[in-house]
């Protein structure tokens, strides 16, 4: 009975209803207008939020995250960009409907489609979490150890190619999270005597500065790139459409939750593989992939929103991220006083079953959206990057400074933007640093316990994990992610492929 | 995806040249410093953290710092070297591709953002940031310039100021009798 009361917490408080709708809207056009990224919305109003109770906080960055992962198709479909990294895969087919004149009815299955992906991703949160939080229990400090380290690396080799350049992003997060004074012995760590540095670096100008500075100065080199005009008509999709790819979507949504639920891994992947799936599986497609397939459409749209829910899973019952924006939210559960973790599922199941209702209510809030405002919506996409860049700096300064009342975590906030802004050109991915930086802790932390409660003996900490079936498949998956990057790999694969090519 | 693709996955500027994230098999200028600079600032992180705890207990506080920038050191290592096998891509440029001016110009705006904000107050160094880059960035009259940059600061100031009652520095502005303006225009309305 309590659990529907807490589900049910927003619809029967009316300012968290709004403020889920709110959410929604902002990130329908947050993820449409290209240069503004959902991780970038999420991190600046962390710090906005700051003070505010921890449920109106949770209720507006939520709707932005469901809103955001839907809205990068509109501008994927439209113009070919997608508005973000999850809608990659969306512009393959979106696009070419668009230029047949057809962009109404790829937004409407677009849309119909994202809140189908949706609900399946939160039913399956809503179901699985309780689980995997049980199981979570019997989790010693190694495997958690073992998760963060294998999240990182997960973000850092699936992200982006290069996984080197992974790695040393990832390592380089947790290097920031440990600067400051250490929780347990109260040692200096990074601080090269410097007072400042005593305190740590705040995370929130870490990410504002990586996400929201660092892309508004990548996006100044994309300052005079026009807007295009796009003439929309009927959207609402007709239900044999819909039917008609059911069983496709019922796939796709369930690749969706299982990448998404990797810790790491988010909608971005998800939307490629569920892609990847669709072209193996639709023996006639209408038309080709690539031509405008409707099923490249429905694939990728229900895959990245079912990893929404996906992505909780992790982060609620484990305290590790599921991507980049789950990072966030975790980074906002701590200023907020909360840890998400196990122990937040048994202490505050309230907590939880409120996230649900609320994943629940932005999702609706999205068909709501998607399927109306078109107008609005192409004035919206056509404000030039001329007054936009400007805002999102000034915001960025903004958030930064409004955590702590502090000069200096503007100044930390800066000095990440122009770090970020480099890394982009050449390269190296951002979600690791800010995984790392949130994980630093956890990592630490379970370290020290797993490695003390073996007596300091490494030996015996190995035979810990090989005692385990669940440390044993950890420690295996990651340390194939490194076999894989090596020439050994490379050499071993390149023999494999040969031999079958000879067959 | 291409499993060479380097890009970042934020890459959604709908330019699918080299920006952001370069090239599979070239070296983008600067790449090979930055790759040095990396190497350089991992080593010393290293140092630094072996001067925590040493190797004083596989538990102590430096063997985190130590192994993450141990990691830190070869990968960064590994990178510079595969970067400087690397030929450098012939059709960019440092100032035309990775830092234009007009990137330079925005960052020092930003740093004299951060300088000025505490004596100045928020609102004057907002407007004068708002204005100066709008009309650099946008080319458009005085008149638009001026109506953008202020609106949107009325609009931001007002949203956050009030509704997310973030404290900002008021600096020159007696920005506390000017909320109680506010106030007084809303109490005097609800009467």
């Amino acid at each position: 009975m309590s659990v529907l009361h807490d589900f049910f917490t927003v619809f029967l408080q009316p300012q968290l209803f709004l403020l889920v709708g709110l959410g929604t809207f902002a990130g329908v056009y947050v993820g449409a207008i290209p240069g503004l990224s959902v991780t970038m919305a999420v991190s600046i109003l962390i710090s906005f939020t700051f003070s505010w109770d921890v449920y109106p906080a949770i209720s507006l960055m939520i709707g932005i995250y469901m809103g955001g992962v839907y809205g990068g198709s509109r501008t994927a479909i439209l113009l070919n960009i997608p508005g973000a990294p999850s809608a990659i895969a969306t512009a393959m087919d979106g696009y070419p409907m668009a230029k047949r004149g057809e962009a109404g009815t790829a937004i409407g299955v677009t849309t119909v489609m994202s809140f189908f992906g949706g609900l399946v991703g939160i039913a399956v949160l809503a179901l699985a979490a309780p689980f995997v939080s049980d199981f979570a229990l019997k989790f010693q400090p190694r495997d958690y150890m073992l998760l963060a380290v294998l999240g990182i690396l997960l973000v850092g080799s699936l992200s982006s190619g290069s996984l080197i350049k992974g790695i040393f992003s990832g390592a380089l997060g947790i290097g920031i999270g440990a600067v400051g004074m250490d929780p347990l012995t109260f040692t200096q760590r990074f601080t090269f005597d410097i007072p400042l540095l005593t305190q740590g670096i705040s995370f929130i100008a870490v990410m504002i500065g990586m996400f929201g500075v660092s892309e508004a100065l990548l996006q100044l080199h994309n300052i005079d790139l026009p807007a295009v005009r796009q003439k929309i008509d009927k959207i609402v999709p007709s239900f044999g459409t819909v039917k008609k790819h059911l069983p496709l979507s019922l796939q796709t949504s369930t690749i969706g939750v299982l990448i998404g639920a990797l810790p790491g891994t988010g909608g971005d992947i998800a939307a490629l593989m569920a892609y990847d799936h669709a072209k193996r599986v639709t023996k006639n497609p209408e038309r080709k992939f690539g031509e405008g397939a409707i099923e490249g459409l429905v694939a990728p749209e229900t895959a990245n929103n079912a990893a929404v829910g996906g992505a909780f899973i992790p982060m609620m019952t484990l305290g590790i991220p599921g991507d980049a924006v789950t990072a966030i939210m975790i980074g906002a559960l701590f200023i907020h006083g909360l840890n998400p973790g196990p122990m937040l599922m048994i202490d505050q199941p309230h907590m939880f079953w409120f996230i649900v209702g609320a994943l629940v209510t932005a999702n609706f809030f999205m068909l709501l959206f998607g399927l109306t405002g078109i107008k609005l919506f192409t004035k919206i996409v056509e404000i030039p990057r001329a007054f936009l860049i400007p805002l999102i700096m000034l915001l960025s300064i903004v958030g930064a400074y409004a955590v702590n009342n502090s000069i200096t975590d503007v100044y930390w906030m800066l000095g990440f933007g122009v770090f970020g802004y480099f890394m982009r050109h050449y390269g190296y991915p951002l979600g690791p640093v800010i995984l790392g930086v949130i994980l630093s802790r956890l990592l630490d932390d379970n370290w020290r316990r797993a490695i003390i409660s073996e007596r300091e003996d490494l030996g015996r900490f190995f035979g810990g994990i090989f005692s385990s079936p669940l440390s044993t498949v950890l420690l295996i998956t990651v340390v194939l992610i490194f076999v894989s990057q090596t020439p050994l790999w490379t050499k071993a694969k390149a023999r494999l492929f040969k031999k079958e090519a000879t067959e | 995806m291409d499993a060479d693709f380097r890009g970042d996955a934020d890459h959604h500027d709908g330019t699918s040249d080299a920006t952001p994230g370069g090239y599979a098999d070239k070296r983008r200028p600067g790449e090979a410093v930055f790759a040095l600079l990396m190497t350089i600032g991992s080593a010393v992180l290293l140092w630094n953290a072996y001067g925590i705890s040493g190797f004083e207990a596989l538990s102590s506080p430096g063997s985190v710092p130590m192994a993450t920038s141990a990691v830190m050191l070869i990968s960064a290592l590994v990178i510079l070297a595969k970067t400087l096998r690397m030929k450098t891509a012939e059709n960019e440029s440092l100032l035309k591709d990775i830092i234009p001016v007009v990137v330079m110009i925005m960052i020092v705006l930003l740093i004299a953002f951060g300088i000025l904000l505490t004596p100045l107050g928020f609102i004057p160094t907002a407007a004068l940031f708002l204005i100066i880059s709008i009309k650099l960035l946008a080319r458009r009259g005085w008149p638009m310039t001026l109506a953008v940059a202020l609106g949107s600061l009325v609009v931001i100031w007002l949203v956050f100021r009030i509704i997310f009652t973030v404290l900002l520095p008021s600096g020159i502005v007696p920005e506390g009798e000017m909320i109680q303006y506010f106030r007084n225009i809303f109490a005097s309305g609800a009467a």
